[in-house]
């Protein structure tokens, strides 16, 4: 390489160092936090699929109750598609919720599932429609790149919560938890303040913690590291939770979270279901639970964190609205995890 | 206003550029002492046997850490302190002239941080391993810009490993003969010439560090990757990262190591993990090979991270050269 070429490449070097190191800063600073409107008897629900394939079958019963709660329900045309794995390929799985997003009659989008998928098309999404006329995006584990995307680029609040493969086949004979959680989809979508508890842990640390709620899906907030969907967590309570992984991975996983800046300046954290895959010897035990784990990695920081909180793959997993300002209390007799009234910039889109 | 940024960060570049060449730890001597240490899984002793008599058949004193087949016992080699202490006396004795890793696992990313590198950064050292090891080498070439040497360690020399060429690989880097290696062709490979620093290793790691203190910069490197025991999903969902985080974009040239034990979902993921990159890397035109002898396998050569090499993909083979 000759000099004149080695000087122009650094020079390009130099100036892009600077702005990414400015992108990764602000976070969503600067923008205002923006509610989508709640909904109303006879609005219209979309479902799509832009991770994981599923049936139309499969969708029957979330389809079914959601019409029971007075909603009317547009399914998407990536129902039933299947491309291996994904709920058909890259291309109709964006185009399904492109038109979701754009297409003004409808007013929230179910995920019908999450899997594995939606990091393949969030980059050929379009959101200008959707900051101008927000709409609730619902779903969790994979949609976690949605989540995490429309917070830390748009401020725009989203329903983390159970999807359409979750609503029971037969509502009298449902478990109550598994009611609950699903009837907290409907709650947080018609607007209601959302207060959930959790039974308190004997490791929980106490305190109280005012901030917008984010988070999700450990390994899917991981795996958007570096990218510009990479969540940001100042000043806010973090929620995460797991499934399928090995004890040493989630170990990895909080280390990397405290490695990359993300647990320093949390104002709590919150720590929801860890389905822990078995190790595969009792030689390889890896002898630390989860509260061991994640107690290392807070053990410089003085903000309150509570376990077995009812958020992850599991029957109690109640809706959370993400981006929107909560309150978290960890005291020894009760947690509790309060939506509370934010100053928002209103969008209505009537 | 512009003309006064580009100026600074032209001028920060420049002396980046300076003070940032890859510095290369002095090449073993006979009778040099190389320690062993486990910083990551627990190993027993007897598994790094034969690895410590080869090391003494190549004129080595070999100095082993307690780590190594110690009383620990559950996943790692002993505590995160035991770890740490044994493997930052080994960076700050001088009687060491390199450090091998009996194996990885899973535990560096645990004690990185607390490591002190300020004596090791004025006399460095060959630091060999690979897998978990991947955290050493690229925090040590993002941070102090020293040369590691990615290689087999102390298990792969069991089973009559010591004399094949991968372990005679490790043998000549130590005593700092050029490497040359030639490998076959791929049918998904792109051909091309490509000269850069090598920097890499195992994906997991390399995806885990990114946005941490230890993250390398790709852009105008040769990368090199490669993986054990995922699912297909998950390597997919690596390298959307990678390329999302801009690691793929500018790269020199990318080898594809070996993707050993790939498992898939119940669902069938519809690609191999080589259909995976091809398809990911199709919009760049750097040359890629795949299959190239580093992995978790025997196949396995050492490489030089932090150190510039020639890769060239052509049409009846691949040389990687020093």
């Amino acid at each position: 390489m000759n000099r004149k070429h080695f000087l122009s490449s650094v020079l390009a070097a130099g100036a892009v160092v600077p702005a990414l190191a400015n992108q990764r800063d602000d976070g969503d600073a600067g923008k205002a936090l923006i509610i989508p409107r709640y909904l109303q008897p006879g609005d219209t629900i979309g479902i799509t699929s832009p991770a994981g394939y599923i049936t139309l079958p499969e969708i029957q019963p979330a389809v079914q109750q959601m019409q029971n709660w007075g909603f009317t329900v547009r399914v998407g045309n990536t129902i039933g598609k299947r491309d291996f794995t994904f709920g058909g390929t890259d291309e109709e799985r964006a185009a399904d919720l492109q038109q979701m997003i754009d297409d003004d009659s409808i007013k929230a989008i179910m995920c019908a599932r999450g899997g594995y998928g939606a990091v393949h098309i969030i980059d050929k999404l379009h959101f200008g429609k959707l900051v101008l006329h927000p709409k609730w995006i619902i779903g969790f584990s994979d949609i976690t790149v949605i989540h995490s995307h429309l917070n830390r680029n748009y401020n725009i609040a989203s329903i983390h919560s159970k999807m359409c493969n979750s609503f029971p086949d037969d509502w009298s004979k449902a478990e109550p938890a598994q009611i609950e959680t699903i009837l907290s989809i409907k709650q947080a979508l018609l607007g209601e303040k959302m207060k959930y508890t959790a039974i308190p842990n004997e490791k929980n640390k106490l305190g109280l913690a005012k901030g917008p709620l984010v988070g999700g899906n450990l390994k899917t907030l991981e795996s958007l590291a570096g990218s510009r969907s990479d969540i940001s967590t100042a000043g806010k309570i973090l929620f995460v939770e797991d499934t399928g992984e090995y004890m040493y991975s989630i170990d990895r996983m909080f280390w990397g979270l405290q490695r990359t800046g993300k647990l320093a300046n949390l104002a709590g954290l919150v720590v929801g279901g860890f389905k822990v895959k078995p190790d595969d010897s009792p030689d390889e035990a890896f002898g630390r639970t989860i509260q061991d784990i994640v107690l290392q990695n807070c053990a410089a920081y003085n903000y309150p964190v509570c376990f077995d909180f009812p958020v992850g793959h599991q029957k109690n997993n109640y809706a959370l609205k993400c981006g929107v300002p909560h309150r978290l209390e960890v005291k020894l007799e009760e947690v509790s995890l309060e939506e509370t009234t934010s100053r928002e910039k209103k969008k209505n889109d009537q | 206003m512009i003309a006064l940024f580009n100026e600074y960060y032209f001028l920060e570049a420049q002396v980046k550029y300076v003070k940032m060449m890859t510095t290369i730890p002095p090449y073993l001597q006979k009778g040099d002492t190389i320690g062993i240490t486990c910083p990551a899984g627990f190993m027993p002793a007897e598994k790094a046997q034969t690895c410590i008599d080869t090391l003494h058949e190549w004129g080595y004193n070999v100095m082993v850490g307690k780590t190594l087949g110690s009383q620990s016992t559950n996943y790692f080699s002993g505590t995160d302190e035991e770890r740490s202490d044994e493997l930052q006396a080994m960076l700050d004795d001088d009687s060491i002239t390199a450090i091998l890793c009996g194996r990885g696992g899973y535990g560096l990313g645990r004690i990185i941080d607390q490591l002190d590198f300020s004596l090791f950064k004025k006399k460095p050292k060959w630091i060999i391993g690979f897998s978990d090891i991947t955290v050493l080498h690229e925090h040590l070439y993002s941070n102090y810009r020293i040369a590691g040497l990615h290689a087999p360690m102390a298990a792969a020399f069991n089973d009559d490993g010591a004399s094949n060429e991968f372990i005679q690989s490790l043998k000549n880097a130590i005593e700092g003969k050029k490497a040359r290696y030639e490998t076959k062709v791929h049918a998904y490979n792109r051909r091309g010439e490509a000269v850069g620093e090598l920097v890499g290793g195992n994906l997991t790691l390399v995806t885990h560090l990114i946005g941490t203190g230890s993250d390398i910069k790709t852009k105008g490197r040769i990368l090199f990757l490669e993986d054990i025991g995922e699912l297909l999903y998950k390597v997919d969902r690596m390298f959307y990262q990678l390329k999302r985080s801009g690691k793929l974009e500018k790269l020199a040239g990318l080898i594809i190591g070996g993707f050993t034990d790939m498992s898939d979902t119940e669902r069938p993921f519809g690609k191999t993990v080589y259909e995976i990159i091809q398809e990911l890397v199709s919009e760049y035109d750097y040359p890629v090979c795949y299959n190239f002898p580093v992995s978790h396998n025997k196949e396995n050569y050492a490489l030089k991270v932090g150190v510039g090499y020639k890769l060239k993909v052509g049409k009846n083979k691949v040389t990687l050269e020093e």
